[in-house]
């Protein structure tokens, strides 16, 4: 556990390319805040910017009002992409935290920046976890997943489980053992996990 | 009550169905689309009965609206910014003839821009049409608003605009939503159609008493709009050095950033931009030093205060008078000037990291047009018969996208693709250029202004050839009906042809097919340039017939064609280049293409993509499952 994701003050980015469910992402994330009685805010993307190309949504587990968050000053990157991970980086604050959907970490040669910003990044390959599962539409809650068993993502798993349990039937059971398959993939399998802790 | 996570324009729609909206309207387009089917939506919801309609265009969803409000009903229209243009000729005249049911205005305005072709500003189109403007902040402000507009409207007889922007229309927020038994808003006194010659027909003589009547009640709106509590002061009161006007999403984002700097000023936050309560403005400005104005996207507020000699804002250079009020900026507008008046912020203010991506040579990426969508096919069709040389006009849609294919030379605004086609044939005629002119629209924008373009052209002699980007649905605004689709947003509907309304608007060649079969759809290209270039042509319309892939993925489903690329592929780049799918990926050295397993969909349509055939059906093992 990183243990500086405190709830419910946590800001968050969702970053990915337009079909990979960034916006499923995000409403899972704040339908499971609501769950618990936290307040959100966010922002999405809609409309051209979602055919095919780069996706950013914006949530606060916050008392506030204004629905983006400022560059610096995320606790949490969210990324179904590597490129568009390094994309988003710059929303990080100081000691915070990317989860990215990886081989092996974001390449662009940035052990050094990162280090210097004290940003831990937690890559899982989910995209071949996603596909061997069926669907590569599951890359995303393979990484809510792992997010959230790595404490990373501060929302607890059952309130997680239990929205994706209310979602479409059709889905349902798929999301779930997504979501188990990265949950274990964080318990089980630590070497997929690079870690940089500043 | 249960407390749900709403989308600002859900929240709209629900603020429209608790304020009893009887009748709503609209025309998709980003960032407004989700308004009408959340009404739609909340209406079955809460047990209300409320008309939808997917209307042809704006200005046809404009007077739809106005109507039921003549007839008593409060009713509400939305479209995008771009679509108040296109309604203004309504709007700017119902101002004069006033309204009776409550009748709100709802165009969604788009800073930055993200999906529109301008950052204009509908509160300066309303200033100039003499309408008055609500501007929210947040969902939850926008719900309550609503009430407050439907009240105004019937108060004065007026219609009103709501005006969100992008960042307000997409926001989410956790919102309590309440029981379908809960008291909603009363219903409207007697609404029922009546004669009334000297609002509902008035002629330019009794126009000028309306005018008269309408700045009366502006004046009287603006004195209102002193004592709604839409316009509050927050922060210390009493004499400051700096003080801050804000409307729009821009008022909470100064309010976080002050809150990060550890600063405290007076903030006036207006609700209501037009007509702008300027005693309550001028109060302000006499407290503080300096005030600088924070609003989206153009400066409104800031041009309707007199004296600006100490007024920072859009006007003067302080704020950037394009792109949207991110917190990025907001920040260092407030840095400047609260150095500008000496005041040091409390907390550390630069950003916590120092990581620069922007230098990093990051693939960009553009939207492009799906995988197995049939724009692409079709566009693929159009460079291969016409060549590299012909003038491709198009129009706005998804298809727009046809640009990645350099088979989109120009768009402007919904309908010109047939326009420009027609204005530059007879402009070739004079500079005495020959060049084959192709144009391209989507069946929803063909019928939303297409059809008098199509008109003017065949009437006046035109000759190109007119592709209708036929795939059933308003696909980049998120699937919303045609007029030519089988279902309407309230269930079924009349379905219109495009052959036989091209056909009715005189064009004496209409043919229409599928752009997937490439070397039918190929053999009508030519027939239709062949009647261009003939005694007694004139435009030749082609309906390319088939259904967008994410709105209807059936006949990919029945009829998958998996391929592969045989291990000849050169890395010559011809597929990269001409077909443009996001599916078909170059080798990081360039060696050659590979098929994205994640991305591809099976249509086989890249097959005549490569010329040298090493795109081949795949048939070896059973077809991997679409996505």
């Amino acid at each position: 556990m990183t243990g500086v994701l405190a709830p419910p003050e946590t800001r968050i980015i969702v970053a990915g390319l337009g079909g990979q469910g960034v916006i499923f992402a995000t409403r899972l994330i704040a339908q499971a805040a609501v769950r618990l009685g936290w307040p959100v805010v966010g922002s999405e993307t809609h409309g051209m910017s979602q055919r095919g190309g780069s996706v950013l949504s914006h949530i606060k587990l916050a008392a506030a009002e204004a629905p983006l968050i400022r560059r610096g000053t995320a606790d949490l990157l969210l990324a179904f992409e590597r490129h568009e991970a390094v994309r988003a980086l710059h929303y990080l604050r100081s000691g915070g935290v990317c989860v990215v959907n990886a081989e092996d970490g974001l390449g662009y040669d940035l052990k050094e920046a990162l280090e210097q910003a004290s940003i831990t990044v937690h890559a899982l390959p989910a995209t071949p976890m996603a596909m061997a599962q069926g669907s590569a539409a599951l890359v995303n809650v393979i990484l809510i997943g792992f997010a959230c068993a790595l404490g990373a993502l501060p929302i607890p798993e059952p309130a997680l489980r239990a929205t994706l349990a209310e979602g479409s039937a059709a889905r349902r059971e798929q999301n779930l053992r997504g979501f188990s398959a990265g949950a274990d993939a964080a318990a089980k399998a630590p070497s997929a996990v690079e870690r940089r802790d500043g | 009550m249960s407390i749900e996570i709403l989308l600002g324009n859900e929240a709209i729609a629900l603020g429209l169905v608790e304020g009893g909206v009887r009748v709503a309207t609209a025309y998709p387009g980003t960032p407004s689309s989700e308004i009408l089917a959340a009404v739609r939506g909340w209406g079955e919801r809460l047990g209300r009965d409320v008309y939808c309609e997917w209307s042809t265009n704006e200005k046809i969803a404009f007077e739809v609206a106005l109507a039921a409000s003549w007839a008593g009903l409060r009713s509400a229209v939305a479209m995008k910014q771009v679509g108040l243009n296109v309604a203004s000729d309504p709007l700017f005249s119902s101002a004069y003839t006033g309204v009776r049911g409550g009748f709100v205005v709802i165009p969604a305005d788009d800073p930055g821009p993200h999906s529109s072709q301008t950052e204009q500003d509908s509160r300066l189109l309303a200033l100039s049409a003499k309408v008055p403007v609500f501007d929210p902040s947040t969902p939850a402000e926008a719900r309550r608003m609503v009430e407050t507009a439907f009240s105004i409207s019937e108060r004065f007889s007026t219609p009103v605009i709501l005006r969100p922007t992008t960042r307000m229309c997409h926001a989410l927020q956790s919102l309590s939503v309440p029981e379908p038994s809960t008291g909603l808003a009363a219903q409207i006194r007697s609404p029922r159609f009546q004669k009334d010659p000297s609002h509902w027909a008035a002629t330019p003589r009794a126009r000028h008493r309306l005018h008269v009547e309408l700045n009366q009640k502006l004046k009287e709106i603006e004195a209102a709009f002193e004592r709604d509590p839409l316009n509050r002061q927050d922060g210390p009161a009493g004499p400051a050095p700096l003080g801050v006007i804000a409307s729009g999403v821009a008022h909470p984002a100064v309010q976080e950033c002050l809150a990060q700097m550890g600063v405290q000023l007076p903030v006036l936050k207006l609700g209501t931009p037009y007509p702008l309560p300027r005693q309550l403005v001028k109060r302000f400005l006499d407290q503080v030093g300096l005030a600088l104005v924070l609003e989206e996207p153009d400066a409104c507020i800031e041009l309707q205060i007199p004296d600006r000699s100490r007024v920072r804002g859009r006007l003067d250079g302080t704020v950037p008078a394009a792109g949207e009020l991110a917190p990025e900026v907001v920040y260092a507008v407030v840095e400047e000037v609260l150095a500008a008046v000496g005041i040091s912020p409390a907390s550390s203010t630069s950003p916590a990291t120092p990581l620069r991506v922007e230098a990093l040579p990051l693939p960009a990426r553009p939207p492009r047009l799906c995988p197995g969508c049939a724009h692409r096919s079709a566009f693929f069709a159009l460079k291969r018969e016409f060549g590299p040389q012909a003038i491709y006009t198009s129009d706005i849609g998804c298809y727009t996208l046809g640009m990645n294919l350099r088979a989109v030379d120009t768009f402007l605004d919904m309908g010109a693709g047939i326009t420009l086609a027609d204005g530059l044939y007879k402009a070739n005629k004079v500079t005495g250029d020959h060049r084959p002119i192709v144009a391209t629209i989507g069946d929803s924008t063909f019928l939303h202004s297409g059809v008098p373009s199509l008109i003017n052209a065949v009437h006046t002699g035109a000759r190109f050839v007119l592709v209708i980007l036929d795939n059933h649905t308003t696909a980049m605004t998120g699937f919303q009906p045609t007029a030519a689709s089988p279902i309407g947003v309230d269930g079924a509907s009349h379905q219109v042809s495009l052959a036989g309304l091209a056909r009715a608007c005189g064009a004496s060649f209409v043919e229409t097919t599928s752009p997937y079969d490439h070397s039918a759809f190929r053999a009508v290209l030519r027939r239709a340039f062949d009647h261009t270039q003939a005694d007694g042509g004139g435009v030749a319309v082609v309906v390319a017939d088939w259904p967008c892939i994410l709105d209807d993925p059936s006949p990919l489903r029945e009829h998958p064609l998996p391929v592969e690329i045989t291990q000849d592929c050169d890395g010559c780049r011809y597929c990269i280049e001409a077909f443009e799918c996001p599916a078909i990926v170059l080798r990081s050295d360039g060696s050659r293409v590979d098929i994205d397993p994640v991305l591809c969909v099976d249509c086989g349509q890249c097959i005549d993509a490569c010329y040298k055939g090493f795109i081949v059906p795949r048939f070896a093992e059973p077809a991997a499952s679409i996505r």
